[in-house]
């Protein structure tokens, strides 16, 4: 078994009676490749704004690494290899595609060695993710399809060990879904970072993951194979009350 | 304009600068003085809230305190050292203030330290009338014209150099990815509370260093005259005038304005600050990029021009 990169031990995120997670286990080993599913409200994008930082956990613990940074700012689970990105592009709107890159490498991506070329610089980052042509075009400009690319591409100059991907697909059509699902592959495969990803077109997203996790009402129902999930009487009521999951 | 280039230039203009005393009446020196003055507070205040858009009405304050320093050490303490000192109280104080208020933003962030300006001269009227059983001191050891003015053209200068600085440095670009998405920035590794607290107290050095500067002009200094509120206001519009994200912006609008104000006020001594206040209004609706904008504009590369355009508006907070 590959090092534990990531680890969350019962975290639970209460917003005043809600209960948005609900005592979820989650362990991201290295070159990882994880699906997180579940219908609306399911608690997938609060459990990763704990997982970044961004929320605290009201229970539970959070480590990376080993090192407990439960309760830490979003900038020191950067620092240790955690990166993300967000449902709807949080890009830096004015700043040129090239400087959006270069300004995780300029912070987080700073003091970590990263072994793949891929990571080297902005303009790398920028070629492997197919947008070199749009590097000194504002953020801002760019179309919805690339900013989500470019998003992507915001974490990588973080140079994760785990990148967070939240809904990195949403939108996009049958083919331009397709060739996100090959870049998600390639990033774990070629960069050998850990990912995990948060869809709702699960179809998509069971072809690519190796291990899916179901959140539903905060609560963790089902975790294993994409194959053993799908058959999975749980998911199966969760998703349309018995019906197929929708893709 | 790359940094190197732009503190040449600062450096240079200087120098050239450093002979008004020689060549002009007394009357043009004031005149220059005050827009030295202005050029400073503006492009101090540019420094932190024009990437970031966090709206600081504490200029006052921190001018006042600044003018106070002075006002307590200059018949004791070398000059240079009221000026420094000056900076520094006020430099100390904006981290301090800083650390508790700079995780609001907008109209919360804008109205609290404006309260803050308030909040100081009242401490200081306080203060001084307990202990030193006065309101105002008069100033009768002071440094002459020449040396005030070279004073005010120094650290004017040295403002603009140290915003040119900041522009090109990691924390100019922290400062702007607060600014576009403060969040985000910190997801990406920025220690944003560090940065801001960083930026803040450096603007805050220039207008407190600024303020102990200028107040040996007045001979008479009472908490009412340095915690004067139209001076942070008047920085804040000279700021946004000229486009708060560019720093060529606030230096040419401060420069335009202290002229401006200055002939208004001696042809329509009555009327001056209604034109003043519609001029501004006019600005602000149609020119929300500041007059830096329309220079933007015209540039070959769109990109460029596109990029600038939206970064200079008033606060989004």
């Amino acid at each position: 078994m590959a090092d534990v990169l990531l680890a969350a031990r019962g975290v639970s995120v209460r917003f005043g009676g809600l209960i948005a997670v609900d005592g979820v286990d989650l362990e991201v080993s290295e070159r990882e490749l994880i699906g997180i599913i579940g219908p609306n409200g399911a608690g997938k994008t609060t459990l990763f704004h704990t997982l970044s930082g961004l929320v605290r956990p009201t229970a539970g613990r959070l480590s990376v690494r080993g090192r407990d940074l439960t309760g830490r700012p979003p900038h020191v689970f950067a620092a240790h290899g955690v990166a993300r990105t967000f449902q709807t592009p949080r890009v830096f709107r004015e700043m040129t595609a090239e400087a959006n890159v270069r300004f995780g490498l300029e912070f987080a991506g700073r003091r970590r060695a990263h072994p793949h070329d891929a990571f080297d610089d902005a303009r790398s980052i920028l070629a492997f993710l197919g947008l070199a042509e749009v590097a000194s075009v504002p953020a801002g400009a760019l179309t919805p399809a690339r900013q989500r690319l470019l998003e992507i591409g915001m974490a990588f100059g973080a140079r994760p060990d785990v990148l967070l991907l939240d809904e990195v697909a949403a939108g996009l059509t049958e083919r331009e879904l397709e060739t996100t699902a090959q870049l998600i592959r390639r990033v774990r495969d070629e960069l050998g970072v850990a990912v995990v990803w948060i869809e709702h077109a699960v179809r998509a997203l069971m072809g690519v993951v190796e291990r899916v996790l179901v959140l539903h009402q905060g609560r963790k129902i089902a975790d294993g194979s994409p194959a053993l999930v799908a058959r999975d009487r749980a998911v199966i009521e969760a998703y349309l009350g018995g019906e197929e999951p929708p893709a | 304009m790359s940094a190197a280039r732009a503190v040449v230039a600062t450096g240079a203009a200087a120098l050239v600068l450093a002979a008004a005393p020689w060549l002009l009446s007394d009357f043009l020196l004031s005149l220059t003085v005050a827009c030295l003055m202005y050029a400073g507070l503006a492009v101090s205040w540019a420094m932190f809230s024009g990437p970031t858009h966090y709206l600081s009405l504490a200029t006052a304050a921190f001018f006042g305190l600044g003018a106070y320093v002075t006002a307590w050490g200059v018949a004791t303490l070398p000059w240079a050292l009221c000026v420094a000192g000056g900076g520094l109280v006020a430099a100390v104080f904006a981290a301090l203030v800083g650390a508790a208020v700079l995780h609001l933003r907008g109209a919360y962030f804008a109205v609290l330290t404006f309260g803050l300006g308030e909040l100081v001269r009242h401490a200081i009227t306080y203060f001084e009338k307990s202990y030193f059983r006065t309101v105002g001191r008069v100033l009768t050891k002071t440094p002459d014209a020449t040396t005030v003015y070279l004073t005010v053209l120094g650290v004017a200068a040295a403002a603009v150099a140290v915003a040119a600085v900041v522009r090109a440095s990691r924390l100019g670009l922290a400062l702007r990815g607060i600014g576009g998405d403060e969040e985000r920035a910190q997801t990406l590794g920025v220690s944003t509370r560090r940065m801001k607290i960083a930026g803040f107290a450096l603007s805050a050095f220039f207008a407190g260093a600024m303020g102990a500067a200028v107040a040996v002009r007045w001979t008479y200094i009472d908490p009412p005259a340095v915690f004067n509120p139209f001076i942070g206001l008047q920085t804040v519009l000279i700021a946004m005038v000229g486009g708060a994200a560019t720093l060529g912006g606030p230096l040419a609008s401060a420069v335009v304005f202290s002229l401006f104000t200055e002939f208004l006020r001696l042809r329509f001594p009555y009327a001056f600050l209604l034109v003043l206040g519609t001029l501004l209004i006019v600005l602000v609706l149609y020119l929300p990029g500041g007059l830096a904008s329309l220079v933007e504009r015209r540039r070959p590369a769109a990109a460029a021009g596109g990029a600038a355009r939206g970064a200079g508006g008033p606060t989004r907070g």
